[in-house]
């Protein structure tokens, strides 16, 4: 039996999600499932400490312990729980449609990496190292230089976002890429084939090469150091790494495009489900062609529009970088809008068949669009100088998750079948989506409210005219919570296909 | 009107708003009535959807021409340049965790003010809010950038302005405030 297996058997409630028989089918179903999984959890902690931000302002009960779990929120949303969701969902697509299999090394390595390191973090955070999942280099060094934490815990922090870094910028990539050009092909596992040339395959393909291209630098700059803290290199050698300008550049390079590559991806993944569920059986989108120039146009313009990470910097930014990173963000949305025609004009030209799997997946679409135009807004320079900072930009990168994982949730109920040969509780899906939408909308609108506002984000010190916003945030947080404990139950009460 | 949208948090809240409403509107309309009212596929011909195509990009790229012409003259370029024929008042900030040193903290009701800020530890910022709680500007100070931040600001109500740093400096981040004062 599958390690996988083992593992998801023995986990109590969520492994209940992921019952999966013994067969031929596991080299795609076995380690994407326990990836599922094990996000799940992450998503579970990581919930319940953003949920007690506000309940920490509202009692007063210290910065430090809201320092500390703005810390491991932020980093167990991104990293253990987001990305996770994704590979596991991306390892399971790419494996069905091209017949490879989504097991082996890499797919082990990537899990022990990324679960491993994110531990590693969580205790280095329980330690004091309270840097946000933004890392704020070179705070990391200068919190031990004025005794904010000690060195040991730096080295612990830094070991595990490297583990992190590494299973995300190399390990994943380089598997999706075997899988796609390399691997052999094992007919018995093509469950529904695609060519590389389908929109769906060429976003899960664009996507890797952002991480792997955008990471490679951010590698480059961050492994010297981790060397020097490990004793092996000394500090001379290692100074243009230390850079604080050259690491915030690599890091925001990486981080902006990861969001992007995520989002490149599950748009290609929106692509490839969208015409499976048409009410026609037409099974194709209204453009091939426009798809891909929608994906190819999103892939080239985010590339340079990180920019915008920086535009408060002027004058050491240089103006020409910011004109740049402005007119850039702003030309992302051309490719959104041809997303957007392309989806519309799909669901108009074929109808659709409204499965709880494709209602989650269009909600996460709306919220990813809605998301889409708060970062545009303020990617212009003029907005930019007052919204940089505020809870505005915080809650861009907040939502932009939850609708991304929204996105990925909505294929998992479509996948879940194949997985799991069970299909999910409808009523309670449906149930789920409901809650998921209005508490998306409700979080959406409090934080860019607040950002308006002029409220700082992480910030443990809220003004009195700030706790209305912290106040929907929280109840808007908890119907999110609720909206994913219904999601959990809809695969937990799941019946065997047949029964 | 057009000060009030560029200058001020909530005129972007009011243009996002813009710009989502009609998108929100539309997309569920079309979803509602092709999953729930009629999902019959639709005998729309071929040559409506290439006009409804390049119809929705111009609307796009003439909006965004719009929101991106109209703001040049906030830019703090534009700013900086308008004023150079005017009589600044340099100011300079130095921002350590968690605290600012500035050269001068009082000034008259339609000074207009330079300021050139730098950081000597780790990343900070240094945002200026008027004193009814809206964030004029913000800063971003990263040590070692070679060249300091700078921004021209004419202050042009009297009161005690509030300085705070927005981005995360260590445990003692939010405690990083100043004061600024504007006379008549």
């Amino acid at each position: 039996m599958s390690t996988a297996i083992n593992i998801i058997e023995k986990v109590p409630f969520f492994g209940r999600m992921f019952k999966l028989e013994d067969n031929e089918l596991n080299a795609v179903n076995a380690w994407p499932s326990l990836m599922a999984m094990t996000s799940f959890i992450w998503f579970f902690i990581a919930a319940v400490l953003g949920l007690t931000m506000p309940a920490i302002q509202f009692l007063d009960l210290g910065s430090n312990w809201y320092y500390q779990n703005i810390t491991l929120h932020g980093a167990a949303m991104a990293f253990p729980f987001a990305f996770q969701l994704m590979v596991g969902m991306s390892l399971h697509r790419a494996g069905a449609c091209l017949g490879k299999r989504a097991d082996g090394l890499l797919v082990s390595l990537f899990y022990i990496f990324m679960n491993l390191g994110a531990l590693l973090l969580t205790v280095a955070v329980l330690a004091g190292f309270h840097v946000t999942y933004t890392v704020m280099f070179p705070l990391p060094v200068v919190g031990v230089a004025t005794g904010q934490w000690s060195m040991w815990v730096l080295v612990l922090g830094f070991s595990g976002i490297a583990l992190v870094l590494t299973s995300m910028i190399f390990i994943y990539p380089i598997k999706i890429l075997r899988m796609s050009f390399f691997e052999k092909k094992d007919e018995n596992l093509q469950l529904a084939e695609r060519s590389l040339k389908d929109p769906g395959m060429v976003g899960m393909i664009m996507g890797v090469l952002v991480l792997l291209v955008t990471g490679t630098p951010l590698m480059i700059t961050a492994t010297p150091l981790l060397l020097h803290l490990y004793g092996l290199l000394p500090a001379a050698w290692i100074a243009w790494a230390a850079d604080p300008v050259v690491f915030e550049f690599v890091f925001y390079i990486f981080a902006h495009n990861l969001m992007e590559a995520m989002a490149i991806m599950v748009i290609g993944a929106v692509y490839a489900t969208l015409p499976l569920c048409l009410a026609d059986g037409a099974r194709k989108l209204y453009s091939d062609k426009i798809a891909n120039l929608a994906l190819w146009i999103l892939l080239v313009t985010s590339l340079t529009s990180f920019f915008h990470h920086f535009f408060t910097m002027y004058p050491a930014l240089p103006a020409t970088f910011v004109y740049h990173g402005n007119i850039m963000s702003y030309a992302t949305a051309i490719g959104g809008a041809l997303t957007i025609f392309t989806i519309l004009a799909t669901i108009w030209k074929h109808g659709i068949v409204a499965t709880p799997a494709l209602m989650l997946i269009l909600g996460g679409f709306v919220m990813y669009i809605l998301d889409g135009v708060s970062a545009i807004i303020i990617s212009n320079v003029a907005w930019n100088f007052q919204l940089h900072g505020t809870m505005w930009a915080g809650g861009h990168a907040m939502v932009v998750l939850i609708a991304i994982s929204a996105l990925w949730m909505g294929m998992l109920y479509y996948h879940y079948p194949l997985m799991t040969n069970r299909v999910i509780d409808d009523s309670i899906a449906r149930k789920s989506i409901k809650y998921f939408f209005l508490s998306y909308i409700g979080l959406f609108y409090s934080f860019a409210a607040a950002g308006a506002a002029g409220m700082p984000r992480r910030n443990a010190a809220w003004e009195t005219e700030w706790y209305i916003y912290g106040a929907l945030i929280l109840i808007f947080g908890f119907m999110l919570l609720y909206a994913f404990v219904l999601y959990f139950l809809s695969l937990t009460k799941s019946k065997e296909i047949g029964y | 009107m057009i000060d009030f949208l560029y200058t001020n948090g909530w005129g972007a809240f009011i243009v996002m708003l813009l710009l989502q409403i009609p998108f929100l509107i539309v997309f569920f309309s079309v979803v509602n009535k092709k999953a729930f009212v009629d999902s019959e596929p639709s005998r729309t011909e071929p040559g409506k959807y290439s006009f409804a195509r390049y119809s929705w990009l111009v609307i796009v790229v003439v909006a965004f021409f719009a929101i991106n012409i109209t703001s040049i003259k906030y830019m703090p370029t534009i700013i900086d340049a308008n004023a150079a024929s005017e009589d600044v008042t340099e100011v300079n900030v130095k921002a350590r965790s968690w605290l600012y040193e500035i050269s001068n903290k009082t000034y008259k009701v339609g000074e207009t003010v330079r300021f050139i800020a730098e950081s000597v530890d780790t990343v900070h910022s240094f945002a200026v809010y008027h004193p009814n709680g809206k964030l004029l500007f913000t800063m971003m100070l990263v040590p070692g950038a070679g060249t300091q931040s700078a921004l021209t600001h004419t202050f042009t109500e009297p009161g005690e302005y509030k300085v705070r740093c927005l981005e995360y400096c260590g445990v003692a981040h939010h405690a990083m405030k100043n004061t600024l004062t504007v006379v008549n």
